[in-house]
């Protein structure tokens, strides 16, 4: 578990969000401790990243608070609220390089020419795009793309990054080597990080805690552990437990062929 | 507060709006008195008007579309080289006003025609046929470029399972292509009947004693300054325009989305080529007799009595004050191209790029209907709504008149583009503190500098070549160039006509010209690397 202290960093309490009538997001409240990795796990329409968008501002709740820190940020303006985002679509600025989208916001943050280079390139860096500086978006593969969105939102040294399903566009290649990469970003970077997803291995894999969704409620908040021996009622039971010992089974029974084989 | 502003914005360009097109249209509305508008329908003349329009329209449509169906099935479908010539070629007579494609029918075939004279034939040419021939060049390109688009757009998936469940090439076409291209194809329809219909330069020139509804607006106010009467033939005008715009709106499915997996693969086949070959060839003859005319008679002492090499013509049109009116033109092009794009590119920002709100629906919706508004008619309606304001027969009005008739089409152009972009660019420029108005600046501008270079040529050359909106509005010192066609065509100055539609012609081909070179330079040298 890399949470580093006890503190906590983002506090949510009984947000609520309906459209049209109806209810997006009931009464939802949690806690996420500095440097946890917390999973959001849920089925497409279960309010998952309606909630992303409102604890970063995109979208207003109705009622209900949202501290960082021990500070209220609920009526912040996005930028103001330390946090920085990833889209599943990378929405890197296609007209820039590697190096320009990265160094944008930075300049535009009124940092001088000088830094925004030196945090840039450092950043990108780190995530292993050096050499590629020069590149433009359309130059680089989906991962590397990923790997410049990333970059970007580091650079500007949020003190939570929430993650919109961000490897679920990669090829399955590519997307268990991000898994692992995530994971290395964020020991690096001792960044809080909140990664929205619909598949259960991810969560599990990626996650200190997971919080399961649905219909815009939270059905239990755990560590994964905790989560797959004590499921918190049947729908967790049905979508991650019972689901997750079907792939292992099979798996097991793949297994079991392949030693078999291996014995004729 | 930031998000207020730009609501403020939003509401003031939809005020723009307001009063450029919504109410002056009303206005229009508002003029008609029942009194006039009985008495032009229970008139004699009334019916046979109507019906002439709707058949000599309804004839040039039909050839156009089919005509235009032909060459795009021709550059898509076959195997023919030069194609990109071809379909430069077939959109020139765009570069010229429509009045000038019934000068140069009257050049070749008139009763002292080039043709006529040379072939010796003699044929009927005033009335319908002249207006159909007329309108036909006039209009085809238009129908050629919206089929051009939707042939590139079809899946060859189709065709390869019908090949494989044994359907002939007519079978396929018949089962394939045109339900592809139905949507297209009825667009098109409307949109060239709708060109058609509202055109008076085609039956000003060789319309001989038929009258059709244009016409008659054009007579009516320009010649006896009856508002009264040209805004209920106004009111006609607007209908097929309307039907083609509600039409479009119901069947508007987010066309950008394209489904095609497998380009269509063109087979041998020489005959098909060949046959490719001498309909595209025939209709480049068509569209460059009148050109050639232009400019032979721009060129000779006197046709047909004295042959000779004379630059006279030249002369004397611009003693005549054609020098002049070009300046007028380039003047009120350039004016209306940087202002247009400007404020229509940021219309289209704003729509595109922002969340679909009731305000944003209605600017959206209010950018596209001046698709439904002949020109003519808002011309008129701009008659009778700033009649007395300051700015009513200056240079400023024509400029205001075409920025709105031109609006829709570049509107679209900046709209999809915009739309292309990753939806999250928002989102990501919000949390990372980057303004709107920087990511306008910084990211959509520089990506979409082919589009907005199209749409500054798209408004350029239609204010060069139009003669509807600005009709009722020019005065004589201010009008464009354009504009003095019909003057000189009822004075029976042949030759300056002929080197008119040539001055624009030429300045319309240098724009298109420079676009081109301009575009080939904005071509990203890194893209396709990787």
């Amino acid at each position: 578990m890399a949470v580093q202290n006890n503190a906590v960093k983002l506090k949510v309490n009984h947000i609520h969000k309906t459209y049209d009538g109806k209810v997006i997001l009931g009464d939802i409240s949690f806690e996420v401790m500095d440097g946890e990795f917390l999973a959001v796990l849920g089925l497409s329409g279960c309010g998952k990243t309606t909630l992303l968008r409102i604890l970063i501002g995109l979208e207003r709740q109705d009622s209900g608070t949202i501290y960082r820190g021990g500070e209220e940020i609920s009526s912040l303006a996005p930028d103001k609220r330390g946090m920085g985002i990833v889209f599943q679509n990378y929405a890197l600025f296609p007209n820039m390089t590697v190096l320009g989208n990265v160094e944008y916001a930075l300049k535009r943050k009124k940092e001088t020419a000088a830094t925004a280079r030196k945090t840039a390139v450092h950043t990108l860096e780190q995530l292993g795009m050096g050499e590629h500086l020069d590149k433009k978006p359309r130059q680089l593969s989906g991962g590397q793309q990923q790997r410049v969105a990333i970059a970007r939102t580091l650079a500007m040294k949020p003190d939570i990054i929430l993650l919109d399903e961000p490897i679920s566009a990669l090829d399955v290649t590519n997307r268990e080597i991000m898994k692992r990469e995530l994971k290395e970003i964020q020991k690096k970077f001792h960044t809080t990080m909140i990664f929205i997803t619909h598949e259960q291995e991810e969560a599990f894999y990626l996650a200190d805690r997971i919080m399961v969704m649905s219909e815009g409620r939270i059905e239990q908040l755990d560590t994964p552990e905790r989560i797959f021996s004590h499921p918190a009622n049947a729908y967790v039971e049905e979508f991650v437990v019972a689901h997750l010992e079907q792939k292992y089974q099979s798996l097991l029974r793949c297994t079991g062929r392949m030693e078999k084989r291996g014995g004729h | 507060m930031k998000k207020r502003k730009w609501t403020a914005v939003r509401v003031l360009i939809i005020v723009f709006l307001l009063i450029s097109v919504i109410f002056p249209l009303v206005g229009v509305m508002t003029h008609i008195s029942l009194e006039d508008a009985k008495k032009i329908v229970s008139s004699e003349s009334f019916g046979s008007v109507v019906l002439h329009s709707l058949a000599v329209t309804g004839i040039a449509t039909v050839i156009s579309v089919a005509l235009a169906f032909v060459l795009a099935w021709c550059l898509n479908r076959t195997g023919i080289k030069g194609k990109g010539i071809f379909a430069v070629l077939f959109t020139v007579p765009m570069l010229i006003p429509s009045v000038s494609h019934g000068t140069g029918l009257v050049l070749l075939l008139g009763d002292n025609g080039l043709l006529t004279n040379m072939l010796g034939i003699r044929v009927n040419l005033y009335g319908y046929l002249g207006m159909v021939a007329g309108w036909v060049l006039y209009s085809f390109p238009v129908a050629f470029l919206m089929l051009m688009d939707s042939f590139q757009y079809e899946d060859y998936t189709a065709y390869e399972a019908a090949q494989v469940l044994g359907l002939g090439k007519w079978e396929q076409f018949r089962t394939i292509t045109v339900p592809n291209l139905k949507k297209t194809l009825i667009s098109t329809v409307f949109a060239t009947f709708t060109l058609i219909f509202t055109d008076y330069g085609v039956p000003l020139v060789v319309g001989g004693k038929v009258m059709t509804l244009s016409l008659y607006m054009y007579r009516e106010v320009v010649g006896l300054l009856d508002f009264s009467k040209g805004a209920i033939i106004g009111i006609l005008l607007l209908i097929p325009a309307v039907a083609a715009f509600l039409m479009d709106l119901r069947n508007d499915d987010g066309g950008n989305v394209s489904t095609v997996t497998r380009q269509y693969v063109i087979g041998k086949n020489r005959k098909r080529d060949a046959a490719a070959y001498a309909v595209c060839a025939a209709v480049v003859v068509a569209v460059c007799l009148p050109i050639g005319a232009f400019a032979f008679l721009s060129v000779v002492k006197q046709y047909p009595i004295d042959l000779s090499f004379s630059l006279d013509h030249i002369g004397e049109a611009f003693l005549l004050g054609v020098g002049r009116y070009l300046e007028n033109s380039l003047a009120m092009a350039l004016a209306t191209s940087f202002l247009g794009v400007a404020v229509i590119y940021f219309t289209a920002y704003l729509t595109a790029r922002s969340r679909k709100t009731f305000t944003t629906m209605t600017l959206h919706l209010i950018s596209m209907i001046s698709l439904a508004i002949p020109g003519i008619v808002l011309g008129l309606s701009y008659v009778l709504f700033f009649k007395s304001t300051f700015f009513y027969g200056t240079i400023l009005m024509l400029i205001l008149v075409n920025t709105i008739h031109f609006f829709a089409s570049p509107y679209l152009m900046a709209y999809n583009s915009l739309c292309k972009f990753n939806e999250n660019l928002e989102d990501v420029s919000e949390t990372l503190g980057i303004g709107k108005l920087r990511m306008l600046l910084d990211v959509y501008l520089p990506c979409t500098r082919k589009t907005v270079v199209e749409m500054f040529s798209y408004i350029f050359v239609n204010c060069m070549v139009t003669i509807s909106a600005v009709s009722f509005l020019a005065n004589f010192r201010d009008m464009p160039l354009a504009l003095l066609i019909p003057r000189f065509d009822s004075q029976s100055l042949v030759e300056a006509t002929a080197l008119i539609a040539l001055v624009i012609l030429a300045v319309n081909g240098i724009m298109k010209l420079a676009v081109f070179v301009l575009e080939r330079r904005m071509e990203d040298p890194e893209k396709g690397k990787s």
